[in-house]
């Protein structure tokens, strides 16, 4: 099957500091696809990368999107086009009201793929039905974004967004950090909702407890800046108990 | 007249030249704190000689019949109209500071012998409109407030002008808060032309457990700078919030001294600036806790975003402490756009320029959102919005 993202021989660095040496990675339409690795493998990096973000600089290598390069492509036109990462710390914004992020962000979106912008009566009875299955009390869109929020709230906000922008690429970093169990379920829930085939996700994690919620069709290991193994679900078992240093490279 | 020939001239020249009549005091506090300069500490930023040395035309003040109207308009300094049943008349005011910081202070009082005088007794909420009307003038009025006990009140004050072009106003209030009183200001200035200039020397006095809630939003064009000097009685409360958005070469701002004279008085004061072009902002603000002033709580803040390489804040708060039984904190910060932010709007396709745009909103927000009253608070956010659009037109 040919695929949504195509990762080529991707190097990157932050500041000084080499930290994508060569990754390759292709992501297929409706697959969940796993990055495990350990401390400083370069998980976030290749986030951060696939996104555009500022810390990061592309020293070679290519990202290829739906047949494109999008590696010198800024941000918002990435996220326009389809690629949507969940932060691991999603940043808090006192004074702008989340409800009129969202919509500006949604109204964005479909301006972009040439859809009447929602005014605010329309975009919050969009709302409505997010809201209520992500177990989201209403006055969180009241709010401004993320301030004061807990760590399930933020995450909550995070997929909040991903279901109203309907990505293709789906990434999300360290999704289930500082979840407890029911934000975990509710998050997991608004993921799995998404799966329609079509869209790629990629789940970058320490751990395989999300692996229990969102269940993955390949997992990868990136060590030291590269891919070193790719294989089935069965793999998370191994990592599990021998760990990642046990990993023989293909 | 100019106002720089004031310092050339001998006491009793200037004893004639102000009309002083039996306010000796208030000439000699004038004489002995001298024209501002560039090396008086309070107006060091701010490039009062320029308007000093300027040749102004100056107005006859006669007072006129007082009309109905809906809110207090000041024309030029002279009263036109004010609500029914308001006591608002012209008096001299015999309630001058002696300890004011600011020569201009006292030069106002000295070129208006009859103050414009309102006395505020009911839980009720005003509107002032200054008006101005005439070029290359020296406008020069005072105001005397005085809010009564156990009353609490607003005063929502604006700014419009005809024509104030190569103008200078002089302006200011003396404030009265009486025992067991709240009285709020929320002031809001947004003239756009580049060519006058105002000075507002005010001075509040809070009283035994009395309020004062001073909100500026100031997002004029031109030379503006408003010195504040507080005295807080016992229990007294000042909360201070100040507003400023500038662009191109504007320079504007606050000099503030909040004194804490009275045991357990509490003091609040932040300031959010935001600069663009070549634009200065001025936050010179100290709090003072006097020998009696013990238990005081006192809290100062000023935060500025540069949004031009050429900007410049110059934010100076200062702590001046006389006890140890005093809980005080003050700081300031000068930076740009949180990249952070920025990144994270630009993320979910917002574009740069409005991601830039929704921050620069959200930060000014965080002190609108103060003013209690939500329609002022909608009226304030779409004067900055329109004046921020005004001068960001690319982001429209």
């Amino acid at each position: 099957m040919s695929s949504i993202m195509k990762i080529e021989n991707l190097q990157a660095k932050i500041g000084d500091k080499q930290i994508l040496k060569g990754l390759n990675l292709e992501l297929e339409p409706g697959k969940v696809h796993a990055i495990m690795g350990p401390n400083g493998a370069g998980k976030s990096t290749l986030s951060k990368a696939l996104v555009g973000h500022y810390d990061v600089e592309i020293t070679g290598g290519d990202i290829i999107y739906k047949g494109k390069s999008i590696k010198d492509m800024e941000a918002e036109e990435r996220a326009l086009e389809g690629i949507f990462l969940s932060f691991q710390h999603p940043v808090e914004i006192p004074g702008v009201n989340n409800a009129y992020f969202l919509r500006t962000a949604l109204n964005a979106k479909r301006k972009h793929a040439g859809k009447e912008e929602l005014n605010a009566a329309e975009f919050l009875r969009a709302m409505k039905g997010h809201l209520e299955a992500l177990g989201m009390k209403s006055d969180m869109i009241s709010r401004s974004l993320n301030e004061g929020f807990s760590g399930g709230e933020k995450k909550r906000n995070e997929i909040l967004q991903m279901l109203i922008l309907e990505p293709e690429v789906i990434i999300l970093d360290e999704i289930d950090s500082g979840l407890d169990i029911d934000a975990l379920r509710a998050v997991s829930e608004g993921i799995n909702k998404m799966k329609d085939g079509k869209r790629s996700f990629l789940v970058i994690t320490h751990y395989s407890r999300i692996l229990d919620y969102i269940e993955p069709d390949y997992i990868h290991v990136l060590k030291d800046g590269r891919i070193i193994k790719t294989a089935g679900p069965e793999l998370v078992s191994e990592l599990e108990e021998h760990g990642y240093d046990s990993i023989e490279e293909d | 007249m100019k106002l720089s020939s004031l310092k050339d001239i001998n006491t009793e020249e200037l004893a004639t030249v102000l009309d002083v009549k039996g306010r000796k005091a208030l000439l000699d506090k004038f004489i002995s704190l001298g024209l501002p300069s560039k090396k008086s500490e309070q107006y060091r930023y701010f490039d009062i000689e320029k308007l000093l040395e300027k040749e102004y035309k100056t107005l006859n003040y006669v007072p006129q019949t007082i009309e109905e109207g809906e809110k207090i308009e000041i024309v030029d300094g002279v009263v036109v109209s004010a609500p029914k049943g308001l006591r608002i008349y012209y008096e001299a005011c015999e309630m001058i500071d002696t300890e004011h910081f600011d020569p201009l202070y006292y030069l106002g009082h000295l070129l208006s012998p009859l103050t414009i005088k309102i006395e505020i007794d009911g839980d009720t909420e005003l509107e002032l409109l200054h008006r101005f009307t005439t070029s290359d003038t020296l406008i020069s009025y005072r105001i005397v407030l005085y809010n009564q006990a156990n009353r609490h009140a607003t005063l929502y004050e604006e700014f419009e002008h005809e024509d104030i072009e190569n103008t200078l106003v002089l302006y200011g209030y003396d404030m009265h808060i009486a025992q067991d009183s709240t009285l709020r200001v929320v002031k809001m200035q947004s003239m756009q032309d580049k060519s006058y200039s105002m000075v507002a020397s005010h001075k509040v006095n809070v009283a035994k457990n009395a309020n004062a809630v001073l909100k500026s939003f100031d997002l004029g064009g031109g030379q503006a700078l408003q010195l504040i000097k507080v005295d807080l009685d016992r229990y007294a409360h000042v909360d201070a919030g100040h507003l400023l958005y500038l662009n191109e070469n504007s320079k504007r701002g606050t000099v503030s001294q909040i004194v804490h004279k009275g045991e357990h008085s509490t003091s609040k004061q932040e300031a959010k600036n935001i600069l663009d072009g070549d634009a200065r902002g001025i936050f010179d603000a100290l709090i003072r806790v006097e020998h009696s002033a013990k238990y005081t709580k006192a809290e100062q803040n000023s935060k500025a975003i540069l949004l031009h390489e050429k900007a410049y804040m110059a934010a100076k708060p200062q702590l001046e402490i006389y006890i140890d039984e005093l809980e005080a904190s003050h700081g300031a910060t000068t930076g740009q756009l949180d990249g952070k932010q920025l990144f994270y709007l630009q993320s979910r396709g917002i574009s740069y320029v409005e991601a830039r745009k929704m921050l620069v909103i959200a930060f000014a927000n965080t002190l609108i959102e103060t003013v209690k009253d939500t329609r002022q608070q909608e009226r304030i956010k779409t004067a900055f919005e329109k004046v921020f659009y005004e001068g960001h037109k690319e982001l429209v």
